[in-house]
């Protein structure tokens, strides 16, 4: 039932090319079979309009942080890899730090001001401005609304998209309702511009931030959310307050720090509600039932379930349900490749891994992914690495005050699974300005990291 | 466990390579550069006596956008080793400088991602007194992501994300005036990476072309407290 909405919903949105490729996939999705049967339904027959390849070809679809970071650092462990950045957008905005900009404590310049094409001449790679509409693996072809591209090796990093059956939201309908006049606000910079306006034209009321249960994109991105919204309110002296429906018992990370802004800076502002699953919304009547309660709203931010990006499922990569209950993709634990296929790696937020889906813990994963890919280019392996989450969390607004977690990973070979953080992981759970002044700069060198030579 | 593996992979040809070299040689792959004399804020000749314990000076070196640490490691003294940086290969720190070996000088961009000190505020200090994020004293922390350096062990990167050292400022010392001079650095293709970097915000502060400047005969050489406006004290 499941399934067959979201096939259906993808299908309406992404038009008919796909279709048929969809259909493919996903008769080949439970199976190991390489999609070579659909290969004729799926390529165009039109080659990019991209230079010959003067190396082994790596392809890296998506230019988020993960993508980014690969496209530059497999470059520069390997140099002989002909590096192409495919990525449908035409103008970069991060989703990290978007935050910030809702309390005022950074502009949208802070976000945006980074070029798709200076980071790509910055690091001897080619940006291709496309949309990936299919892939044929048995010869190794990446079909995209700009034409095919040949490969010797893919990565995928296309990041989450929402899952909003799993918060009742099953018709579509609703579903569009919802995700255009009360987005979540962590995948696109849309979403950003419109949560921005609501916040600063925010006059009085309740307004609801929810907080999704399952391994969701930025652990404590809705709590800190809350309280830059609280800040904001608390600034303008609002008849308001912040109500947050989580879904989990208890704040998923950093949850002394957050408790304590939430009762020493916002004691009357913020309302956090545990074990708030959202059951069904009504979006004109703005009214929200959980199991046991039901509330109204005058604005809000409705922070769905997450699962890996919809590309992953229609290109035939999901992992089986034992796997990723959340549709992420098929890889290898260690190296990232599609099981079975050493020319495809799935990367960043539409991993299966039970990491924090951070913008720290992509780019730490993808200077690691990097060296795989150059090694394999060689013939080599290399040894397996944790990815590292350092993620500040700004819990004041006036003046920034923020708290963090540094967390590594360990890896367990008799079970070939993440089994939990990392001894030396740390939290940082007392707020002060210290931080505060850190969180830009964190999220400044990222940026630096991605873009610049 | 992690940093072992990372060790291994990363670094692991390089720092046999650089193990079988020995320690006690001098600092090699030291550039030189034309030697500036240190003088305080006044202009007058700043003395190797007049360093503070408690925090870093600043000065530039060897060219006017490049800011340098000099610290007084108070008791302990530096140890010259072998070290990997990111863009410049294989090098030495030099000893400390000074009467008791106890001063030192990097080049105060954290080799993670190149976090340095401005006129605004400063994510990168030395903190004598220690720090949350070190634990412990007389160490360098960059406040952006966590990377902790030991001054007196050539700022080998301690603990975080920083994949190498600072990069050492060679300092010559005269015993008859207490005077203190810099004379060359590791770091020509880091420099010229930091400047990539930065090369908006540095013609903003500093004047377009003026940044790459040679810093001249003499370089002012402050406390961070007064260089930065804001020093975070992670």
């Amino acid at each position: 039932m499941t399934d067959n909405f979201n096939r259906r919903n993808f299908l309406k949105m992404s038009g008919a090319v796909l279709a048929a490729s969809t259909a493919g996939a996903a008769m080949s999705v439970s199976g190991s079979a390489l999609a070579a049967d659909t290969s004729a339904a799926i390529a165009t027959g039109l080659k990019a309009a991209l230079p010959k390849a003067r190396g082994p070809r790596l392809v890296v679809v998506g230019g988020g942080t993960s993508g980014l970071t690969i496209a530059k650092y497999a470059k520069k462990e390997y140099p002989k890899f002909d590096v192409v950045l495919v990525e449908k957008r035409d103008m970069y905005s991060s989703c990290f730090s978007s935050n910030l900009w809702y309390a005022g404590l950074i502009n949208l310049e802070f976000l945006a001001n980074h070029s798709f094409l200076d980071g790509a001449t910055n690091n001897g790679y080619t940006y291709f401005n496309a949309t990936v509409t299919g892939l044929d693996r048995a010869s190794r072809t990446l079909v995209t609304s700009e034409g095919d591209i040949g490969y010797d090796f893919l990565v995928l990093a296309p990041g989450i998209s929402y899952d909003y059956d799993k918060i009742g939201v099953s018709d579509v309908d609703t579903m569009t309702a919802l995700r255009q006049k009360y987005p979540g606000g962590f995948i696109s910079p849309t979403e950003h511009v419109t949560i921005h306006r609501k916040v600063q034209e925010f006059e009085g009321g309740v307004f609801v931030q929810s907080v999704p249960g399952g391994n969701y994109r930025c652990l404590p991105g809705p709590y800190e959310r809350a309280c830059l919204i609280a800040s904001v309110i608390k600034k303008n002296k609002l008849k308001a307050k912040v109500l947050v429906l989580d879904a989990n018992p208890e704040i998923t990370i950093k949850a002394k720090g957050f408790h304590a802004a939430f009762n020493e800076l916002y004691k009357d502002i913020i309302e956090w509600k545990p074990n708030s699953a959202i059951t069904s919304v009504d979006v004109e009547k703005r009214a929200i039932k959980t199991e046991f309660d039901s509330y109204t709203f005058d604005d809000a931010a409705i922070y769905p379930n997450v699962r890996g990006s919809t590309l992953i499922e229609h290109l035939g990569l999901m992992a089986p349900a034992s796997k990723s209950t959340q549709k992420e993709a098929n890889i290898d634990t260690r190296f990232y490749n599609i099981v079975g296929d050493p020319h495809v790696y799935v990367t960043g937020d539409s991993r299966p891994h039970p990491y924090s889906k951070s913008a720290n813990t992509s780019n730490t994963e993808a200077h690691y992914v990097a060296k795989v890919l150059a090694a394999r280019a060689q013939g080599k392996e290399i040894a397996w690495v944790s990815p590292r989450t350092i993620c500040y969390s700004m819990v004041n607004a006036n003046p920034m005050e923020a708290i963090s977690v540094d967390a590594g990973y360990d890896y367990s070979a008799e079970k070939d699974a993440i089994t939990g953080f990392s001894k030396d992981t740390k939290t940082f759970e007392n707020r002060d300005t210290a931080k505060g002044q850190a969180t830009l700069e964190w999220a400044r060198g990222i940026y630096r990291d991605m873009f610049e030579a | 466990m992690d940093r072992r593996g990372f060790v291994k992979l990363c670094t692991g040809t390089v720092l046999t390579t650089a193990f079988s070299q020995s320690l006690s040689s001098r600092a090699g792959q030291i550039e030189a550069f034309p030697p500036a004399k240190l003088v305080k804020a006044d202009g007058s000749p700043l003395k190797a006596s007049e360093v503070g314990l408690n925090e870093a000076m600043v000065f530039a070196y060897p060219f006017n956008g490049i800011p340098c640490y000099l610290i007084n490691l108070g008791n302990r003294t530096a140890h010259p080793q072998a070290m990997d940086s990111t863009d410049d290969g294989v090098f030495s720190n030099p000893e400390g400088v000074g009467k008791g070996n106890h001063l030192v000088a990097f080049i105060a961009i954290c080799s993670h991602q190149l976090s340095y000190p401005t006129p605004e505020i400063s994510y990168l200090r030395y903190a004598n007194e220690g720090s949350e994020l070190a634990g412990k004293p007389g160490r360098i922390v960059c406040c952006a992501h966590g990377s902790v350096y030991d001054p007196a062990e050539g700022a080998r990167v301690e603990s975080g994300p920083a994949p190498a050292p600072l990069l050492p400022v060679a300092l010559d010392y005269d015993a008859a005036t207490d005077g203190l001079t810099a004379t060359g650095v590791v770091g020509k293709a880091f420099i010229q990476r930091f400047f990539k970097n930065f090369k908006g915000d540095l013609i903003e502060r500093y004047g377009a072309g003026v940044y790459r400047q040679d810093v001249g005969e003499t370089t002012k050489a402050v406390p961070l407290s007064q260089y930065s406006a804001v020093v975070p004290a992670c």
